[in-house]
């Protein structure tokens, strides 16, 4: 890149706990989590006042309850975050049509283009705060700065509600005396190591020995290097496609091999590949994802020849990956199981044999949708994935 | 068991067969071959229970027998022994020797009466035919076989028999290909096969185009036996796609164009496609085709290629990859594309034979 650019990395603050907070007046002022309150629940968003408990997000909610006995939790209510993230994102449209969404609450925006109309990229990101709070009565934190890394970096500096700018004549030593942790990339292993080299602040990093940083990161060492300078040349990607579709379910007590696994496994199913039908898009991957009752994680995944979205194709792949993992992991209890389809494609090859298609027993999905679009998604599903005892 | 030969004679047919000696054994036995030494031959015999290679070689047997040994072993050390090396082998108790000049071996064995061998196919008739018939059938036609597809009966290649010829076709879903031989001589039996992927690729990379065949289909099995080695494969259990019904009939949009002036300007353009849905343009006017790709990062490619039509002006998108597939098997000078519309499959040839056809769906770009 030649020229300077200028990007924002927009925030929500604490989004979830602020939407319910902002919707019900009650638990203003209140330590209030948003997550699942069984023995297995996490923290989806904590709000700031839970958080000087030491409350934090994907916390397991027993955690959370030792840290803050008298927290307040409410169910998640995705829909609506839904609706209000899309309010958000019309609002960062409207300075820009570079925008590359995170997640509901964050995104990046690239406004190098926009300066001429807008007046300079702090007081975009300031009238960005104002929209935000008139239209939908929260706040956001913006971090301003010459690419995406540290506009990341910024916007965490002065939460909640906050503005910081990092100016390009500020680097490299812009970052100099934060923990070395906020550098992505960085986590447990990594920076146990780096401590054990007296690395702690990004300042330690920049201007670490060669072979110090080689031993740490090997190949990556250089660019290790950079990120502490705070360099970084990636691209704000506008409107990133889905890059994969997942669904996943930790279940209420653990689960051996059997029928129910096996239920469970196509009802993620279903709803993975619900969602890629719903998108017009095929998965080229399948992974299952494991969690056993250790919480040692374990992704397994397979190629789809050609891409598909079926129910039947994406779960005759699923089965397999699953059965290959029990098989080599007899006796093993379940606590998460997941499904995801990725390398997605948009569903565009045609194909010869009409009722051979690819994408599934074409029909009967499309038909099920619309079903489960108008009824919900639970009026519909396969008899397989039923539980016998509770049906019967 | 007590043999002797000359080292290139063991060489050969240990090279043959090794393709089929799995590396990732799921049972122990599946990474031996079976040696059986009787008159004045060898077999050599490996396979991965879907297929089955026997391999013969002249040897001077002094006492006969059988046994299983590790076959990546034993090629290892045939291949390692100097050129034109007299080697012995023998089997003693559970152990088999391989004695060469100065050098001894000793592996280990496994009884031979526990390796799994294919014996009578229960095929009705066996057909002579040129080996570079049927060579010429999996050449013109293998690339298009599916891979891993859950439509397990698409991961293979359709033999079909009739009775003055012998068809091929393979498909992936998205195009298909078919190239028949005609065959002089006898009345064959009119029968459907398909061969495994696996066993096809092995086949083709046995066959030399050279002499002659012999081909037998039984209910489960197909069984080729080429010069000094015989070929055994499962078939695939399935029925396949009735494909006669997605080969386009009309020719009403045909062009003609020159095959390597096509394939050239496909090739250039190929350059700029998306690199994973390999999508390209074609837009047919009365006398010129125009070629267009673009990619995720906006760059673009554009060509004009002169061609012989006259048919509706047609703005149709396909997958580069499959037309240059197609475009790589025709060895005529020219090649005829057959078009209906943006949505319907489309058919390559040679002009004026219906030898070789292949069909290929459109993307919707």
């Amino acid at each position: 890149m030649t020229t300077t650019r200028q990007i924002l990395h927009v925030d929500m603050d604490a989004f979830y706990a602020s939407v319910e907070q902002r919707d019900r007046p009650e638990l203003r002022g209140q330590p209030l989590v948003v997550g699942g309150d069984g023995s297995r629940g996490v923290v989806a968003a904590a709000s700031y006042e839970v958080r000087r408990y030491g409350v934090r997000s994907a916390m397991p909610m027993r955690e959370a309850r030792r840290r803050c006995p008298q927290l307040v939790c409410v169910q998640p209510r995705m829909a609506h975050y839904q609706a209000v993230s899309e309010q958000v994102f019309e609002i960062f449209h409207e300075f820009t049509p570079t925008v590359e969404g995170l997640s509901l609450d964050e995104a990046f925006l690239d406004v190098s283009a926009s300066l001429n109309l807008f007046g300079s990229a702090e007081a975009i990101a300031l009238s960005v705060k104002d929209r935000v709070r008139e239209r939908t009565r929260l706040s956001a934190s913006v971090g301003v700065a010459p690419n995406k890394l540290v506009a990341k970096i910024a916007s965490d500096l002065d939460k909640p509600d906050g503005l910081v700018v990092i100016r390009p004549e500020d680097l490299p030593g812009a970052l100099d005396e934060l923990p070395v942790q906020v550098i992505p990339g960085i986590g447990k292993v990594t920076l146990a190591r780096l401590h054990e080299h007296g690395i702690r602040r990004v300042v330690d990093l920049r201007l670490a020995a060669d072979g110090t940083l080689e031993a740490i990161f090997g190949r990556f060492a250089t660019r290790a290097r950079e990120r502490a300078g705070g360099v970084d040349d990636r691209p704000v990607v506008p409107d990133r496609a889905d890059k994969s579709i997942s669904a996943e379910e930790t279940f209420a007590v653990d689960l051996a091999d059997g029928a129910e696994l096996q239920r469970k496994l196509l009802q993620l199913v279903e709803r993975t590949t619900r969602r890629l039908r719903d998108r017009s898009l095929m998965a080229g991957t399948v992974q299952v994802k494991i969690r056993t009752a250790d919480f040692t994680t374990f992704t397994r995944q397979k190629t789809m020849h050609p891409p598909a979205a079926g129910t039947d194709q994406v779960y005759a792949a699923a089965r397999q990956l699953l059965g290959d993992w029990l098989a080599g992991h007899p006796g093993a209890k379940l606590r998460l199981l997941g499904v995801g389809g990725s390398e997605l494609a948009p569903a565009t090859q045609a194909d010869l044999f009409g009722q051979d298609d690819p994408r599934g027993n074409d029909k009967l999905d499309r038909a099920a949708d619309q079903v489960r679009a108008r009824f919900g998604a639970a009026s519909l599903t396969r008899a397989r994935s039923l539980d016998p005892e509770r049906t019967g | 068991m007590k043999f002797s030969a000359g080292r290139e004679a063991l060489l050969k047919p240990l090279q043959a067969v090794i393709g089929v000696v799995e590396r990732r054994q799921t049972m122990p036995i599946l990474a031996n071959v079976l040696l059986v030494a009787r008159g004045d031959q060898l077999a050599i015999t490996a396979t991965d229970l879907e297929v089955e290679l026997v391999a013969s070689a002249e040897v001077s047997v002094e006492a006969g027998g059988e046994v299983t040994v590790p076959g990546r072993k034993l090629l290892d050390i045939c291949r390692a022994l100097p050129d034109g090396a007299e080697v012995a082998i023998a089997q003693s108790g559970d152990k088999v020797s391989i004695k060469s000049g100065r050098s001894k071996f000793t592996l280990a064995t496994l009884p031979a009466a526990e390796f799994p061998t294919v014996e009578d196919i229960n095929a009705g008739q066996r057909i002579e035919l040129p080996q570079g018939s049927l060579a010429r059938l999996i050449e013109k036609t293998h690339f298009s076989m599916a891979q891993q597809d859950v439509r397990y009966y698409l991961n293979g290649l359709l033999i079909e028999t009739a009775s003055k010829h012998i068809r091929a076709v393979a498909t992936d879903g998205h195009r298909l290909a078919l190239c028949q031989v005609e065959l002089d001589g006898g009345k064959m039996p009119e029968k459907q096969v398909i061969v495994p992927r696996k066993g096809v690729l092995e086949l083709q990379r046995l066959m030399s185009g050279e002499g002659k065949l012999g081909l037998e289909l039984g209910s489960n099995h197909i069984r080729i036996q080429l010069e000094g080695i015989r070929f055994t494969s499962k078939l695939i259990d399935g029925r396949f796609p009735e494909y006669e019904r997605v080969i386009p009939k009309d020719t009403a949009n045909e062009l003609t164009a020159d095959r390597q002036v096509l394939r050239g300007a496909l090739q250039r353009t190929a350059i700029l496609s998306n690199e994973k849905y390999r999508g390209i343009r074609l837009v047919l006017r009365s006398g010129s085709m125009l070629l267009q790709a673009h990619n995720p990062e906006q760059e673009e490619a554009e060509e004009e290629v002169e061609i012989q039509y006259e048919g509706s002006d047609i703005e149709i998108g396909f997958n580069v990859n499959y037309l240059l597939d197609a475009l790589g098997a025709i060895e005529s000078d020219e090649v005829t594309l057959s078009v209906v519309d943006a949505n319907s499959s489309c058919v390559l040839r040679e002009p004026g034979n219906d030898n070789g056809k292949y069909v290929v769906m459109p993307m919707r770009l």
